[in-house]
């Protein structure tokens, strides 16, 4: 060993040569690397984000040029206001039955794309559309399936003979909520389906066929083989469908407006009426304050799960 | 050279050419005309012909009527406010603290401003003695018929009274199938607003009076509010529906009545696909009466032009100056309007276009307009949004009109307490 040291040192040291050596200098590329990233995420994200957080703490509407300082209270007036309270509740039921919807339909049609039959390359592409069309896009979309005159949804019925007359169904509570859940689950499932493709192709075929031979039925398979070889996918995809879902703004806005009345204002439909339609600034940005809370724990969840390689 | 060297040129040579695109119009101006299929070409002549007659160039920026407000907003925060900006007159209160607002008697002199335009006109754009906007155009919100559609339906005279308006809703709605007798906007807070206010005033109602008490709770806003949701319950009326469906609805045949301003005409040349054919289908009418002695009612409507300027400080022979002495010359007022199907607002292009048999046939149908009563407060957004909210809640079957009207009495008054009227 010493004899190894020996001729190292006899070797010339080049003078640009630093006492970090090798690892050093590959953080330093690593930082170098990092910086484009780094700087979008602060000008993007984090400074906007703490600019709302410093706003929160302020009066700001569009009748002062000049923010007032007013401590917590925007954050007490949240408290005392019953609309916040209804938004909060909406985006919880806006969030399950996304994320719901999206696992069930993602996991269903990833078992029927992960069948061998004629076609299936071409649908497995086809699957991928609402991935591809923009959301915006794919919400006009369903915003003329669901329109009371033109809607397609509407002229099948009536076809059917099953309604008399056009129905509104963005005009009730429960129809628009149906309907941005659906334009949602709808947009998610290509993403949800390549997760659980990918988790699926990984999965023994023996382990399958001898569960068969020892006479497991469908649902004994899913249950008992498949679910469980899916359950770290599972996990991976429920976290990021909820964040996705709690982040979701355009095709909420899109679509319903977050109307009728507030029967689909959602955190971020909340935040962009305070902001754009009642110029409350401060106020916004504490509801904002709020919904990154929201946003916390499944982001903490998701992280932790990178982190362990799980 | 070196990296940092190159890297410093480069940054330089692009700032260049930025700020050189930055200056490339001698003038900005941010309008939702120019936004609007029907009207681009009308307003891009407008500012071709200015660039002509005075070698200034001007950037036109479009946003969509909705979007203004908000852009405006960000843009004041952001300090890249446009030079000039078109508003609706009932967004004015809301705008009128922004400090790079220009008083225009600064700029002409009032005097001048007073002997050129028509005083109710002018006083759109007056806000507690400043003139804050001149008047680009005017007009009523008053309601429009398709004669066609009246016909079919075998409906001679346009209805009268609320009793009859009800009975000719129910005849287009038995025989002219597939129809929405009366596309009342039932789907945009702001739309929402204008439909509650014009049935409001027809039952006698107010939504809040001229001290800023709000009145709304009161048996006329009930009936008002009562009536509303009967047409939504008989089908007469429809929900989803805004300004802009409105507005095709009737072109294609497939509604009777709504509310808008005259310049519903050259929408619905456009929607129609007829073009000036579909003039004999546009039926201005008076908004019906609850009895024969009351007067009909029609809503205040206009468009403004404001200048931004740093520190609110402007010359007549600025740019931006040039441009608003253009916009209000007899050669623009003749014709722009017109164009629009809507009143000039100078008194001597009101003279010149006096004999124009459809702004006659309007202004004779809707005749003295009210002030937006709601528009007039420095909370309009906030006091429209609650309006809104609470009368679609009531048509759309959520709540009672009874409490509907109790819920809007108690928002509007929390909402009124910091609330500034313009004057």
């Amino acid at each position: 060993m010493a004899v190894i040291e020996n001729n190292v040192g006899a070797y010339p040291v080049s003078p640009h040569a630093n006492r970090g050596g090798l690892k050093a200098g590959q953080n330093r590329i690593g930082l170098l690397l990092l910086l484009p990233a780094a700087t979008g995420f602060c000008a993007i994200i984090l400074y906007p984000f703490l600019s709302a957080l410093g706003l929160s703490l302020f009066e700001y509407t569009v009748e002062m040029m000049e923010p007032r300082f007013i401590g917590l209270e925007n954050f007490a007036k949240i408290a005392a206001d019953p609309d916040v309270w209804a938004a909060f509740w909406t985006t919880a039921i806006y969030v399950v039955l996304s994320t719901t919807g999206t696992l069930i339909a993602g996991l269903g049609w990833a078992l029927i794309m992960n069948q061998p039959f004629a076609g299936r390359g071409v649908l497995r592409s086809l699957s991928l559309l609402p991935w591809v069309l923009p959301a915006t896009v794919s919400a006009f979309i369903w915003g003329w399936i669901f329109n009371s005159r033109y809607g397609v949804l509407n002229a099948f019925l009536m076809e059917l003979g099953l309604i008399d007359y056009p129905q509104a169904w963005l005009s009730t509570p429960e129809g628009a909520m149906l309907a941005v859940v659906l334009t949602k689950v709808w947009l998610s499932i290509p993403l949800f389906m390549s997760f659980f493709l990918a988790g699926l192709q990984n999965l023994d075929k023996e382990q399958i066929d001898a569960a068969r031979v020892d006479g497991a039925g469908n649902w004994a398979v899913l249950r008992d083989h498949i679910l469980p070889h899916l359950r770290p996918v599972l996990m991976i995809v429920v976290v990021l469908g909820v964040i996705g879902n709690l982040q979701q703004f355009d095709t909420i806005y899109a679509l319903t407006g977050g109307g009728p009345v507030r029967a689909t204002t959602v955190l971020s439909v909340e935040v962009y009426r305070r902001a754009f339609e009642q110029w409350d600034i401060g106020f916004a940005s504490a509801v904002g304050v709020l919904w990154v809370a929201a946003l916390l724990p499944p982001a903490f969840l998701y992280l932790r799960m990178l982190v362990k390689g799980n | 050279m070196n990296t940092f060297t190159r890297l410093i040129g480069t940054a330089a040579i692009a700032l260049t050419l930025g700020s050189g695109a930055a200056k490339a119009a001698d003038l900005s101006f941010m309008s939702f005309t120019y936004a609007e299929e029907a009207n681009k070409a009308i307003v891009q002549g407008v500012l071709d012909n200015f660039q002509k007659a005075e070698k200034l160039t001007v950037e036109p920026l479009g946003f969509a009527w909705g979007d203004m407000q908000k852009n405006i907003f960000l843009r004041a925060r952001s300090k890249t406010l446009p030079d000039i900006a078109q508003l609706s007159e009932r967004w004015l209160p809301t705008f009128a603290s922004l400090d790079n607002l220009v008083d225009l008697n600064t700029v002409y002199g009032k005097d001048k401003l007073e002997a050129a335009f028509a005083p109710d006109a002018l006083a759109m754009g007056n806000i507690n003695g400043k003139q804050l906007a001149l008047p680009l155009l005017s007009g009523s919100i008053g309601m429009v018929a398709n004669k066609e559609v009246l016909t079919k339906a075998g409906i001679n005279d346009a209805p009268k009274s609320v009793d009859d308006f009800r009975k000719a809703l129910v005849a287009v709605r038995d025989k002219v199938p597939n129809s929405v007798p009366y596309s009342m906007a039932t789907k945009n807070n702001g739309s929402i607003l204008i439909d509650f206010m014009v049935w409001n005033w027809v039952h006698g109602g107010r939504i809040i009076d001229d001290a800023g008490k709000v009145v709304v709770d009161s048996k006329q806003s009930r009936d008002a509010l009562t009536f509303m949701v009967g047409l939504m319950k008989d089908r007469l009326a429809a929900p989803e529906i805004d300004r802009p469906d409105s507005r095709r609805l009737l072109a294609q045949g497939a509604s009777a009545f709504y509310l808008d301003a005259p310049q519903t005409r050259t929408f619905l040349r456009d929607f129609s696909g007829k073009g000036q054919a579909f003039d004999a289908n546009v039926l201005p009418m008076p908004t019906p009466v609850l009895k024969a002695s009351d007067k009909p009612v029609s809503v205040q409507w206009g468009h403004l032009l404001v200048q931004f300027a740093s520190g609110g400080k402007a010359k007549a022979d600025d740019p931006a100056d040039k441009f608003l002495t253009y916009i209000i010359s007899d050669k623009v007022q003749t014709d722009l309007p017109l164009k629009m199907s809507a009143l000039p607002v100078t008194k001597s292009a009101r003279a010149a276009v006096a004999d124009d048999a459809y702004l006659k046939n309007w202004s004779a149908a809707t005749g003295d307009a009210r002030r937006n009563e709601v528009g007039i407060w420095s909370n309009a957004a906030d006091l429209t949004n609650i309006i809104g909210e609470e009368v679609q809640g009531a048509l759309l079957g959520q709540k009672s009109a009874d409490d509907a009207i109790k819920s809007m009495q108690a928002r509007l008054t929390t909402s009124m307490e910091k609330a500034k009227k313009s004057e």
